[in-house]
């Protein structure tokens, strides 16, 4: 079907339309006219809505589908419909499956199982064999598969040695690493951050020394290889500072923080709530400012919404055995425009479109004529309230049930098919 | 004030200076009682009190049986080292029993943090936090407060130090939140790696020399070194922690005040302190534990509504 987009504030710094009110022709998933008014012809779906924005699809890069492996908390199909009400035209999945990410067959698996979705899906490999922290994994036969860059997900690679290896060995094929940083003999099975709301709940601190240590190393070892590497899930002023410090140098680091580490901080833990326990932990007042400083700065190149879904069984038990994380996709926009402070708003579509397609080297969709239609419709003032009927996941491990948010995904376009939020 | 503003006792952090009063006014009625040739009164004889015990304990669980006793409520135990089940299943599940057995209070002590909360949002029952791995002992915070009011007279103005292992104690962080509430001075005394980085934010002074702590105060609360929740070594030897931070009649006796020692028990003997101070005059350890009963049947009777 063909799609007119009525009266869209364009937002695409790539475009000659950016900033500009436009109407938007679709057809057969390519965008073939862009104009001040466009009449509808026979057979066109309207597309009107109040405060109407347009942008490049979006693309997360951090996001859980629990598929192989653990499908009663999340699959391939529940995952991609919460990425596509989210706004989401592109997600990358995490190595954390059962089996993990290791090889080609699980690549292909993926690949294979999400060829005809709205929604690109890119799997993420692990760095090391399995997650083991061993050795380095088959990287350039699952990037020729269609991985899009190498992590252990939130296992930290504690092994220098390792880490080393694994940026000189991607070099070789133009391959991306990306690590999580949490030093384990600091963090020491720690469950919120340390502070002053841990000490009052006597919940076991994780310093954000921890995450600090593992940062700085990383940057020493991209410096010594001259190797690109992402950072990602920072969540501390100091490992923004780092970041920051080693951008200057001209080294090739980028970073990536947490949706929820722009809202939320650790006094939310007072009352154990285990949708509030993630990794990395909820902060302080103080990291929130950083972080936003670092988004406005270019700091940080992304936010992601790490889409972490829990069953029940995973969340309502004593704090100490609950899983981390919160599902994200749906609630994200609505999180980050309500928490967005300073940071404009064309940051924000940057952070969550330009930027992560930058990093993983995948083709960049623009807003122009003759180009494919991946795009992501959205209205940035509509004030909504978020309910369980929002969520498509599979998991509804998150604390904003009954959060009013301003900012709402309307649909998106991609690969010649459409889906709008009721 | 006749009630206590909280439903459960969940943690002495939940509480008002005024709900303190009433329970320290409360026990030191139920105090004479337990003092009597007949020590019960019939206050609960409608009541059932599920004990439930996650995690090894002696004195406190003798002592809030004794309480529910003496109050002529109707008692069931439970315990299971935490260890022999499988995480996360048993505490639901026991949720699930005890609204089935319609049990009216729960006493439960835990070795996860949160655990009391935990349960007091899922279930009707009346909650009693016996103590929940290292976030709170509130019921012994309460009788402390009182064996110190019953020694001193009074708590406002009093210097306390806790000496010990305060990474790991829900004893020292009751204990902190009660006594400040009452308007005394609070001092930790410990070695650096059993102290909480951020201890200081909730107001209390911090001291690493023994002697110093014990000339400033006029209590020592000497905290039992709690091996079972060190996963990993936080000092070489008990040896040398005893040769920092245990108590011996010489040092007590140098001391230019003759300040009380308490102890939460169980005592390890010539670790924290030696014999001679844990028998001495000056050691309120005994008072402590015959208190203990009075101010859980206070508890157990306000949280029943019976005042």
């Amino acid at each position: 079907m063909n799609i007119l987009i009525k009266q869209a504030h364009i937002i695409d710094s790539n475009s000659a339309y950016n900033g500009k009110v436009m109407d938007v022709l679709i057809e057969n998933g390519t965008i073939r006219s862009i104009k001040t008014r466009i009449s509808p012809e026979k057979n066109v779906k309207i597309i009107e809505a109040e405060n109407l924005h347009l942008s490049n699809g979006w693309l997360d890069m951090q996001v859980s589908f629990c598929d192989p492996g653990f499908e009663h908390k999340e699959d391939l199909d529940s995952g991609i419909k919460a990425a596509a009400s989210g706004g989401f035209t592109g997600v990358a999945l995490v190595s954390s499956t059962y089996p993990t990410i290791h090889s080609k067959a699980e690549v292909f698996y993926i690949k294979n199982k999400t060829a005809d979705s709205i929604v690109d899906v890119y799997p993420i490999g692990t760095l090391s064999h399995k997650q083991e922290g061993q050795d380095i994994s088959e990287m350039y036969d699952m990037k020729l598969a269609g991985a899009v860059a190498f992590s252990d997900d939130k296992k930290p690679v504690n092994n220098s040695g390792l880490l080393l290896r694994a940026l000189l060995y991607s070099q070789n094929f133009d391959g991306l690493i990306m690590t999580h940083c949490d030093d384990k003999s600091i963090s020491n099975d720690g469950k919120m951050n340390e502070g002053v709301v841990s000490t009052k709940l006597g919940l076991k601190g994780i310093p954000a020394l921890a995450e600090e240590l593992m940062v700085d190393r990383n940057i020493f070892l991209a410096e010594y290889t001259n190797a690109p590497l992402h950072i990602s899930n920072i969540s501390t002023h100091k490992s923004v500072e780092l970041v920051r410090q080693a951008k200057a140098k001209g080294l090739k680091i980028t970073a990536s923080v947490n949706a929820y580490s722009i809202a939320l901080d650790e006094k939310e833990l007072s009352g154990f709530d285990s949708n509030y326990k993630l990794n990395p932990p909820l902060r302080t007042k103080e990291d929130i400012e950083a972080i936003k400083k670092g988004i406005i700065d270019g700091t940080i190149d992304v936010i992601t919404c790490d889409h972490r879904p829990q069953d029940i069984e995973s969340k309502d038990v004593e704090f100490d055995f609950a899983g981390n994380g919160m599902i994200g996709l749906e609630s994200a926009f609505g999180l980050i425009n309500t928490n967005k402070g300073k940071i404009k708003l064309e940051t924000v579509i940057n952070t969550l479109s330009a930027n992560p397609r930058k990093i993983l080297k995948l083709k960049e969709p623009k807003i122009a004529e003759g180009e494919i239609a991946n795009l992501t419709l959205f209205n940035p003032s509509k004030e909504w309230l978020f309910e369980k009927k929002h969520i498509q996941s599979k998991s509804s491990n998150t604390p904003f049930i009954g959060t009013t948010f301003t900012g709402k995904v309307i649909g998106i376009i991609n690969k010649k098919q459409s889906y709008f939020n009721k | 004030m006749t009630t206590l503003s909280t439903k459960h006792l969940l943690g002495i952090k939940d509480l008002t200076a005024d709900d303190i009063h009433l329970i320290l006014k409360t026990a030191e009625n139920f105090k004479e009682v337990i003092n009597r040739p007949i020590k019960k009164v019939p206050s609960l004889r409608d009541i059932t009190i599920a004990n439930l015990f996650f995690e090894n304990s002696t004195r406190t669980k003798l002592s809030f049986e004794l309480a529910e006793k003496r109050l002529s409520a109707d008692v069931v135990n439970f315990s299971s080292a935490s260890s022999s089940v499988k995480k996360g299943e048993t505490l639901i599940d026991t949720v699930n029993n005890i609204l089935a057995m319609k049990v009216d209070m729960v006493v439960m002590r835990h070795p996860n943090p949160g655990a009391a909360v935990f349960l007091s949002k899922h279930i009707e029952a009346k909650i009693i936090n016996a103590g929940d791995g290292a976030h709170e002992h509130p019921t012994q915070a309460l009788l402390d407060a009182f064996s110190i009011k019953e020694k001193l007279g009074s708590i406002k103005g009093k210097k306390i130090a806790i000496v010990g292992d305060i990474l790991h104690s829900r004893v020292a962080l009751s204990n902190i939140f009660c006594l400040q509430k009452l308007g005394a001075e609070v001092m930790v005394c410990g070695p650096t790696t059993l102290m909480p980085k951020y201890i200081h934010s909730l107001g209390v002074k911090v001291e690493h020399d023994l002697r110093k702590a014990l000339e400033w105060c006029d209590v020592a609360n000497m905290l039992r070194i709690q091996l079972e929740r060190q996963e990993i070594k936080f000092f070489p030897s008990l040896r040398e922690y005893t040769m920092l931070f245990g108590l011996n009649k010489e040092l007590l006796d140098s001391l230019s005040k003759k300040i009380v020692v308490m102890h939460p028990g169980p005592i390890n003997r010539g670790v924290e302190i030696t014999s001679d101070v844990a028998d001495s005059s000056q050691s309120i350890i005994l008072e402590q534990v015959e208190n203990g009963v009075a101010v859980r049947m206070a508890v157990l009777f306000l949280l029943a509504g019976r005042a």
